[in-house]
């Protein structure tokens, strides 16, 4: 046996234990299941500022403000699996969690202003990002304006943008545990994806 | 009575290409008679992200006391309210949304509640402005913040139809928007064009 599958659960909601982190822990409980280790951040209870649009990482490649952005996102590329999680307000992401996309500009930096930092194609491949999202809405289109930035970090980030994990229409069911099958969906593909990408290490 | 104009500044760098294109178009506000212009420079108006408690939809107010406690009726006073805010990894910067977040006091009056947001005789007599650049030159870099900009507008009476855009893109570096050939004539003009509007309706 190698070294466990890694997955990093990122929780993007205010709200604690609520629709979105709900679902993210199913995900989890799934990966965990699948013999991955777990682990899970909320971003409430960290403390960082949002990206101030100074480009000063234009110019180094690090960022100026010293919080607990910086070492999230070591964290981050020390894993196999990322899921990135938020629940839709005002048709978008959470401010918190569109404070921590935007902090990523460092790494953008240093892909595309310095170009010295780039990851080869099989890397990508073997580092999977999970979009996971709730949504009071029943509208269809309800995710449609997040996913751009969702694709931007993974991008950003390395990682292959595997799957979303969305449930709308909470409202309706009452919560996320009236969804028929929206936390059966997440522990499955947070068992289903540990399991590809241990065929990929292998 | 004057035409209130309020307008955001989103942007946390400090008279960069979307605050300029936002300046351009207030001083062309403010070369028209009886129009009054107010600020917010949103990184220095201590607005917090929405905490998502919905208590709201009971209280009819935010539990969160901080800078929106001053916005609040000033956002239900203007005529024209502007939101001017730059594109961060395809979407609006995070300190924007923070804002359009916290407007759900204003959406859960509206569609929880039932109550009006301004009086009914106010109702189609308020414009909204969306004024946004991006570094990148994608036609489709606004995609992502044009449906939270809508929400924004909707919850406090501003209709999809009076919602105004002049949306910048390939301009990244501080002051690149003073060497775009057209923006600030356009912001001039939609200046004009904004307020013409506004007296217009005030009127009937």
């Amino acid at each position: 046996m190698g070294m466990a599958v890694s997955v990093l659960g990122i929780s993007g909601s205010p709200h604690r234990h609520g629709n979105t982190e709900t679902l993210l822990d199913a995900f989890l409980d799934g990966a965990e299941n699948a013999g991955a280790s777990v682990e899970k951040v909320v971003l409430k209870e960290l403390d960082y500022a949002p990206c101030r649009g100074c480009n000063a990482c234009h110019k180094t490649g690090v960022c100026i403000v010293k919080d607990d952005a910086p070492p999230l996102f070591d964290r981050i590329f020390s894993v196999d699996c990322i899921a990135v999680a938020s629940p839709i307000y005002s048709m978008g992401i959470t401010a918190e969690l569109k404070g921590l996309i935007d902090r990523a500009q460092y790494i953008w930096a240093r892909k595309f202003v310095l170009k010295n930092l780039y990851f080869p194609n099989e890397h990508i491949q073997h580092h999977k990002g999970i979009f996971i999202s709730t949504a009071g809405l029943s509208w269809d289109n309800v995710f449609d304006a997040a996913f751009p930035a969702i694709t931007a970090f993974f991008n950003t980030l390395g990682f292959e943008y595997y799957d979303n994990i969305i449930a709308n229409n909470m409202d309706q069911y009452n919560g996320i545990h009236g969804h028929p099958t929206a936390l059966r969906e997440a522990y499955e593909k947070g068992q289903q994806v540990v399991r590809v990408i241990e065929d990929l290490k292998a | 009575m004057p035409v209130k104009v309020l307008a955001f500044a989103g942007s946390p760098r400090r008279h960069g290409n979307s605050e300029t294109l936002l300046d351009w178009v207030l001083d062309g506000m403010r070369r028209e008679p009886g129009v009054e212009v107010e600020k917010v420079v949103l990184v220095d108006a201590d607005v917090n992200p929405c905490r998502g408690c919905n208590a709201c939809e009971t209280l009819n107010k935010c539990v969160q006391r901080d800078g929106m406690d001053y916005l609040h009726d000033r956002i239900i006073d203007a005529d024209v309210i502007i939101l001017a805010a730059p594109i961060f990894c395809m979407g609006i910067c995070s300190q924007a949304k923070a804002l359009i977040d916290r407007f759900q006091v204003f959406r859960s009056r509206k569609y929880v509640l039932k109550l009006p947001i301004v009086p009914p005789e106010r109702k189609g007599k308020r414009l909204g402005i969306f004024l946004s650049t991006a570094g990148q030159n994608w036609d489709h870099v606004f995609e992502g913040a044009v449906p939270s900009v809508k929400c924004f507008f909707h919850v406090i009476e501003v209709k999809d139809k009076d919602i105004h855009y002049l949306m910048v893109n390939g301009v990244d570096e501080k002051g690149a928007i003073l060497n775009h050939p057209t923006a600030r004539q356009d912001a001039e003009r939609l200046a004009r064009e904004v307020i013409t509007e506004i007296r217009a309706r005030l009127a009937g």
